[in-house]
């Protein structure tokens, strides 16, 4: 019988190193599900291939959104649990934290979704995510060289957002 | 009155101009796309040395006309002047731009640039890379070529994108 809780203490997460990076990934979803860049600065535990981590991620925020929309104790009208919502809709999740990490969430009005998984002392990024939405779209959708629905191969993009990264709080 | 379009419009209208011209209208002769793109920054290049120079006095020699494609014309186009213009005194220029507007936003893929475990296959494809910028360059080559002409310089451009975004055009004045 396992014993949940009590006296066992949580391993407290290791803090971010001066040199490496402030966060330990990133992930850019487009409407259809497609991940369109994924980033990895800290990742020591790996068990999934990347093709299920990124379904795994995009179900997960998918029915996150849609059950925290349904559970909004002051939105009047209630679809049916599952009818897919318009981005901006109802109320709109932006992070969740647990003992290890903490993941901040975005989602634009045209359907592109930035995660970014950080250590859990991380304070509110919704304006980081934003930036990072900005970078986006001056490096990726103004660049001739990119097919909408693609995924992400702009160096110039890359080389940004891993700049930017690096001088977050 | 002043008109004015934001910037990512035109830049959007662009892109699409050397996308529609090398996928599709000339897709199964793509090496026709260039010098048509180029003779429609030519027309551009006319019109605008036209009216930019409305209200000055005539060059008195091609350097003349070469300084105020570097300092009036380019700033009016892009909001800067040229960095750098180097001469061989024989009628060729090279004007630099250590940071070129319409490029500013353009990057290659970078698996491409530095993958290279067989020497030919990761030459080929960053002389697809360069290719791919290339074609966007013919444009402003164009206008050049374009302005230039309006002013009495017959001349070729071409463009040099060795490091972006900085790049260099090659102005070679016929006698």
């Amino acid at each position: 019988m396992q014993f949940f809780g009590g006296t066992e203490i949580s391993p407290s997460p290791p803090a971010p190193t001066a040199s490496g990076n402030n966060a330990h990934m990133l992930y850019i979803f487009n409407r259809n599900g497609i991940c369109l860049l994924y980033r990895e600065w800290n990742r020591p535990l790996k068990t999934l291939s990347s093709q299920q981590d990124h379904k795994l991620m995009f179900g997960l925020l998918f029915s996150l959104k849609s059950l925290t929309a349904k559970m909004d104790p002051t939105s009047v009208e209630k679809g049916n649990l599952g009818v897919p919502q318009l981005p901006g809709q109802g109320c709109s999740f932006h992070s969740f934290r647990t003992n290890t990490y903490k993941l901040s969430f975005m989602e634009s009005p045209s359907g592109i979704k930035i995660i970014l998984v950080t250590h859990p002392r991380t304070g509110d990024l919704r304006d980081s995510l934003k930036y990072i939405y900005n970078l986006y779209v001056e490096y990726v959708v103004k660049n001739p060289l990119y097919s909408p629905g693609s995924p992400i191969r702009c160096e110039l993009f890359n080389k940004t957002v891993d700049q930017y990264v690096r001088g977050l709080g | 009155m002043v008109r004015e379009v934001a910037e990512s419009c035109v830049e959007s209208l662009m892109a699409e101009i050397v996308s529609s011209y090398c996928k599709g209208v000339y897709a199964n002769k793509p090496e026709l796309a260039a010098p048509r793109i180029e003779a429609i920054g030519f027309q551009v290049g006319h019109r605008l040395s036209e009216r930019y120079t409305m209200d000055r006095p005539r060059f008195t020699d091609h350097l003349e006309a070469i300084k105020f494609i570097c300092k009036d014309f380019w700033s009016d186009l892009f909001k800067k002047q040229i960095d750098n213009l180097k001469t061989n005194h024989r009628g060729t220029f090279v004007l630099q731009d250590n940071r070129f507007r319409w490029l500013a936003h353009m990057s290659v893929d970078p698996s491409l640039v530095t993958s290279g475990s067989i020497q030919d296959p990761s030459a080929m494809a960053e002389n697809e890379a360069a290719q791919a910028t290339g074609l966007h360059l013919y444009f402003p080559c164009g206008i050049i070529r374009g302005a230039l002409s309006n002013l009495g310089i017959p001349c070729a451009v071409s463009a040099d994108i060795s490091n972006l975004p900085a790049c260099s055009f090659v102005v070679r004045i016929k006698v």
